[in-house]
């Protein structure tokens, strides 16, 4: 099986709190992997080492067999990288379609004179922008700015805006935090359908989720991988119920 | 777009009534800083960056050209190298200016700018100082008021095509993912301190355009142009015309000059009611003059509708 990430020893610490010490992990092509754990388990700054956002104090990150430990963010969706954050972070003043077209646009342009030309000019990335903006469920609101939306509406603006880079490999962050449940469901449907043509890293709140879409699952706790497996190793492992009974 | 069709038309207009309304430097003057502060407005309004130091490269350029036109070459060799020196000169600051942001950004241009307007200070023997640059002399082909106003305002509207491409291009875009949120704009592959470099050179770019042209109204640069009060009066103008806009701030420039060109008459310390004015404007009209008269207008618009529907009302009822 082919492994499309590889994480060796990664390790980050803020001052002497050691938010992530020593993880490995394998991500398999075409999987859904899951990272869970309690609250502060270090999820989110993991993630952050792998996209850049943060450089790591120490270890190393494979993307394709090739080092991309601490590249800048930026350079990672053009490799196939994507990532959807946590907290919503999308560009507020601008419409839906301007939001995906611009992250569309980013990974497809291939030369500089690009930026130079007409708007108007590019029909592909116009109607790519469309069609994932339909995959969302957000055609009806396509010419609103993102600051109008729903809280779930810009959950799923923040995923168009992430599969506009057409990743190989999709980073999410709890994509259903803070969702309606019938959000959740549709959000977890979507997940479902895009896991036939991405690989996805996802890090999920709710267990059911987690158990239900996930191939492998990898748990973290204290900034330490305790537990890998299938969701029913995972269901049935004695240290992954310890970590979460004691810390509620 | 709509809007942008009215504004244009608006310029036009104004092109062709300006002459009469100004006299010939006010209003050469009011073109050469509406590119100023247009350009200014894609660093400001467009990207979310504020420069103190946009007199430098104004300052700078208008040296250049005319040193060049005092050293006897032509005005069309003088202006493209003015310009393009200022562009040199913004990758070069750009480049370490775009290292840092908000404060640390706006104190590092005017450091620049204080730098290079010590330099213009102490080096008499070529800038002429404390005295300005003086004795330049515009070529006869536009001597004359009307061949001198067809030559600015030539510039003028080739300098507002290129930028209005460039802010309706991918690249405009780019700039307001930048402002919008820099964070997600890196995120989703852009390279955020390259984009505000560019941004930073476009602008300055331009205004060192404008400064090239500036030596000709009164054939001579003083050394106030490279002033930081003048970077100054840049940032007043295009918030005064408002940054939400692509012509906003041209509004803000042909205010400010007529008003402080009227009050100027009337009362030596008239930059005290500038300042009024300034207060005033950005405590109750954030979007600047542009956005009152856009707000004005569209209330003018719906009451017109209004009673356009009431009237439809009344006849329905009367058959
Ligand atoms: N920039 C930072 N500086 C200092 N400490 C940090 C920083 N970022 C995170 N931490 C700490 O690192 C630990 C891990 O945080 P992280 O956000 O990665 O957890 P998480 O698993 O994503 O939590 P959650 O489930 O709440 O999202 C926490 O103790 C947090 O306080
Ligand atoms: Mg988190």
């Amino acid at each position: 099986m082919n492994k499309i990430l590889k994480i060796q020893n990664l390790t980050k610490n803020f001052g002497s709190i050691s938010a992530v010490s020593n993880v490995n992990l394998e991500v398999e092509e075409g999987t859904i992997h899951s990272v869970i754990g309690p609250n502060g388990a270090g999820k989110s700054t993991f993630f952050n080492m792998i996209s850049g956002v943060i450089p790591p104090s120490n270890g190393s990150v494979y993307y394709k067999d090739k080092d991309i430990t601490g590249f800048e963010s930026f350079k990672l969706p053009h490799m196939g990288i994507a990532k959807c954050f946590q907290i919503t972070n999308v560009f507020p003043k601008l419409t839906v379609r301007e939001n995906v077209w611009a992250s569309i646009f980013s990974c497809s342009h291939k030369s500089k004179v690009d930026l130079f030309k007409s708007m108007n000019d590019f029909e592909t990335i116009d109607k790519d922008t469309e069609n994932i903006i339909s995959d969302v469920g957000l055609s009806h609101k396509i010419d609103d700015k993102a600051e109008e939306l729903s809280h779930g509406q810009q959950r799923m603006l923040e995923m168009a805006i992430t599969l506009g880079a057409k990743p190989d490999l999709l980073l999410l962050d709890e994509p259903t935090q803070g969702l309606a449940p019938e959000a959740t469901v549709e959000m977890t449907e979507l997940i479902r359908k895009l896991s036939k043509n991405y690989t996805i890293l996802l890090i999920e709140h709710k267990m059911h989720i987690v158990m239900e879409i996930s191939k492998i699952i990898t748990v973290l706790n204290f900034g330490e991988k305790i537990e890998e497996g299938t969701p029913n190793q995972i269901k049935n492992s004695k240290k992954v119920q310890d970590a979460y009974l004691g810390r509620k | 777009m709509m809007k942008n069709k009215y504004s244009f038309i608006a310029l036009i207009i104004f092109l062709f009534v300006g002459p009469f309304l100004f006299p010939n430097a006010t209003i050469a003057e009011m073109l050469i800083f509406g590119i100023v502060a247009i350009s200014t407005n894609i660093m400001l309004g467009y990207t979310g960056m504020l420069s103190f130091g946009q007199a430098l490269f104004f300052g700078t350029s208008a040296y250049i050209s005319g040193l060049m036109l005092l050293g006897g070459f032509p005005l069309f060799l003088a202006i493209p190298v003015a310009t393009l020196g200022s562009f040199i000169i913004s990758l070069f600051i750009g480049y370490f200016c775009v290292k840092r942001e908000g404060l640390y950004f706006i104190c590092l241009t005017f450091a620049f700018n204080q730098m290079f307007y010590f330099i213009a200070y102490v080096w008499h023997d070529v800038t002429g100082g404390e005295d300005g640059l003086v004795g330049v002399e515009r070529p006869a082909y536009i001597d004359s008021q009307l061949t001198f106003y067809i030559f600015t305002s030539m510039m003028f509207l080739f300098a507002v095509i290129a930028l209005y491409k460039i802010v309706t291009s991918p690249l405009g875009l780019i700039f307001k993912l930048i402002r919008e949120n820099a964070n997600r704009a890196e995120a989703i592959g852009y390279n955020v301190r390259f984009y505000k470099l560019i941004s930073f050179s476009i602008a300055s770019t331009f205004t060192g355009l404008a400064g090239s042209l500036y030596v000709l109204i009164h054939s001579m640069v003083p050394i106030d142009q490279i002033h930081w009060l003048k970077s100054g009066d840049i940032i007043f103008m295009t918030l005064f015309g408002g940054v939400g806009s692509f012509l906003g701030p041209l509004i803000g420039v042909v205010g400010y000059i007529w008003l402080s060109d009227t009050f100027s008459i009337i009362w030596a310390r008239w930059p005290l009611i500038m300042g009024v004015i300034f207060a005033i404007v950005v405590l109750y009209f954030r979007g600047g003059v542009s956005e009152l008269l856009e707000n004005l207008f569209k209330k003018y618009k719906s009451i017109s509708k209004k009673t356009e529907h009431e009237q439809n009302i009344k006849n329905t009822k009367l058959n």
